[in-house]
């Protein structure tokens, strides 16, 4: 009798001594950043996890399929229409000067805005920022495209073209009948501009049509950036 | 043991294979592998004593401006003197210059004060400013934040490792007591 009762102490031990260090385990993995001290019980500072979960079930703001229409100041504090730029292929760069990568941009968007010149694709810059600021960096880095400012109606722009948590840079791609082609957010490089502007321009010569040239950016995209990760 | 690291770790990098990079933005959706501004910095207070301890954790990859921190009071009754900040990384931007950032966690010391001490709870307004590595900025987030009373640090860190310790060698000890407790009272059964 008492070697059955002790081999079922025994089992029963290992099962509890199991668990017990599984269940501990498990917390410790599940920790969010572990070996990090997470603020806990303070206003707007939400649990990391919490906070993806809610991103991630929150209703993913849509791109809208024609350009907004909109009005911001110029750098002399002139307002100025979207309807300005009607019947051209646009490149609208949201940007402002405290952003690094959004000044990184600026040689890019100048490049191309001296490339494309005189066809029918224009570089629009939205400064979301003070507008003396702007004008002395225009000034300074001498930015020849066209460029607006803004400041709360900038963000509610930002926000029609889904960014309503805001970032920056983003640019937003058009043909020349106003279509939203692409949005790119983060920073601009060359290749993936002459490569989304390549097939505005199939678009806009109906060699294809807007689904085909959307689905070709992001399979083009895609596979520049598995070149570029491999 | 291993064998679930190397679980995890394949799987890691699976997930990070399959995983779309960053710049690759579908059309239809605002698809983004950027964090939000809230995920990827979260700040917290707690009163030390007469000092205000600030805190905010930085996600991977992120980093905030040491010289876009800012902490004001918000309390009617509060005085706050000027953030003490530890020296941030210098990073050096051609097209910004050259830059104190903090990266993974940084803590502002506050000084404070109290005209009508207790009147009213204690409520601070913080300004920070950071961006992604991956070459995305956010604008100045100002946050109103209730500092939490104690010396007691209110951050939580349960790092799993001394749990992985302790379950193996919970595991080996259970093991080997079974071992003894299933042996005691048998006899070796050697031919002679």
């Amino acid at each position: 009798m008492k070697t059955p009762g002790l081999r079922f102490l025994g089992i029963a031990l290992v099962v509890i001594l199991g668990i017990w260090a599984g269940l501990k385990f498990h917390a410790g993995q599940r920790a969010p950043d572990a070996g990090v001290p997470v603020p806990a019980g303070v206003a707007g500072a939400p649990d990391p996890k919490e906070a993806a979960e809610l991103a991630a079930a929150a209703p993913r703001p849509v791109i809208p399929a024609k350009l907004p229409d909109f009005s911001l100041k110029d750098l002399s504090g002139k307002p100025v229409s979207v309807e300005s730029w009607s019947g051209r292929s646009l490149v609208i760069n949201f940007w402002a000067t405290w952003c690094a990568p959004c000044r990184r941009e600026i040689p890019l968007l100048k490049t191309l805005a001296a490339n494309w010149e005189g066809r029918d694709l224009a570089i629009v810059g939205i400064a979301v920022d003070y507008p003396d600021k702007v004008r002395a960096f225009a000034q300074q880095f001498k930015i020849d495209y066209p460029v607006l400012t803004g400041e709360q109606d900038a963000l509610d722009l930002a926000a029609k073209f889904g960014m309503t948590s805001p970032a920056l840079p983003f640019t937003v791609f058009t043909d020349r009948r106003g279509e939203v082609v692409a949005l790119f957010v983060g920073e601009l490089h060359r290749p993936q501009a002459d490569f989304i502007l390549s097939e505005v321009q199939s678009l806009n010569d109906e060699r294809i049509g807007l689904p085909q040239a959307r689905r070709a950016i992001a399979e083009g995209l895609e596979a520049m950036a598995n070149k570029h990760s491999g | 043991m291993v064998g679930f690291f190397l679980i995890a770790l394949l799987l890691g990098a699976a997930g990070t294979a399959l995983a779309k990079p960053w710049w690759m933005r579908g059309i239809d959706s605002n698809e983004t592998d950027f964090l939000p501004p809230d995920v990827a910095f979260r700040v917290a207070a707690r009163i030390d004593g007469d000092v205000l301890k600030v805190r905010w954790v930085i996600a991977d990859g992120y980093y905030l401006y040491r010289q876009k921190i800012e902490v004001k009071a918000e309390s009617p009754d509060l005085v706050v003197a000027t953030p003490v900040l530890p020296p941030g990384v210098v990073k050096t931007d051609p097209y910004l210059g050259t830059q104190q950032v903090y990266m993974q966690q940084v803590e502002a010391a506050v000084p404070y004060s109290r005209l009508d001490a207790g009147a009213h709870p204690v409520q601070i307004k913080v300004t920070y400013q950071g961006c992604a590595e991956a070459g995305l900025c956010y604008p100045p987030i100002t946050k109103v934040v209730f500092p939490t009373a104690g010396s007691s640090p209110v951050a939580v860190s349960v790092p799993p490792y001394p749990w992985e310790g302790i379950a193996i060698i919970g595991g080996a000890c259970a093991f080997l007591l079974a071992g003894w407790v299933l042996r005691k009272g048998r006899k070796l059964d050697i031919p002679s």
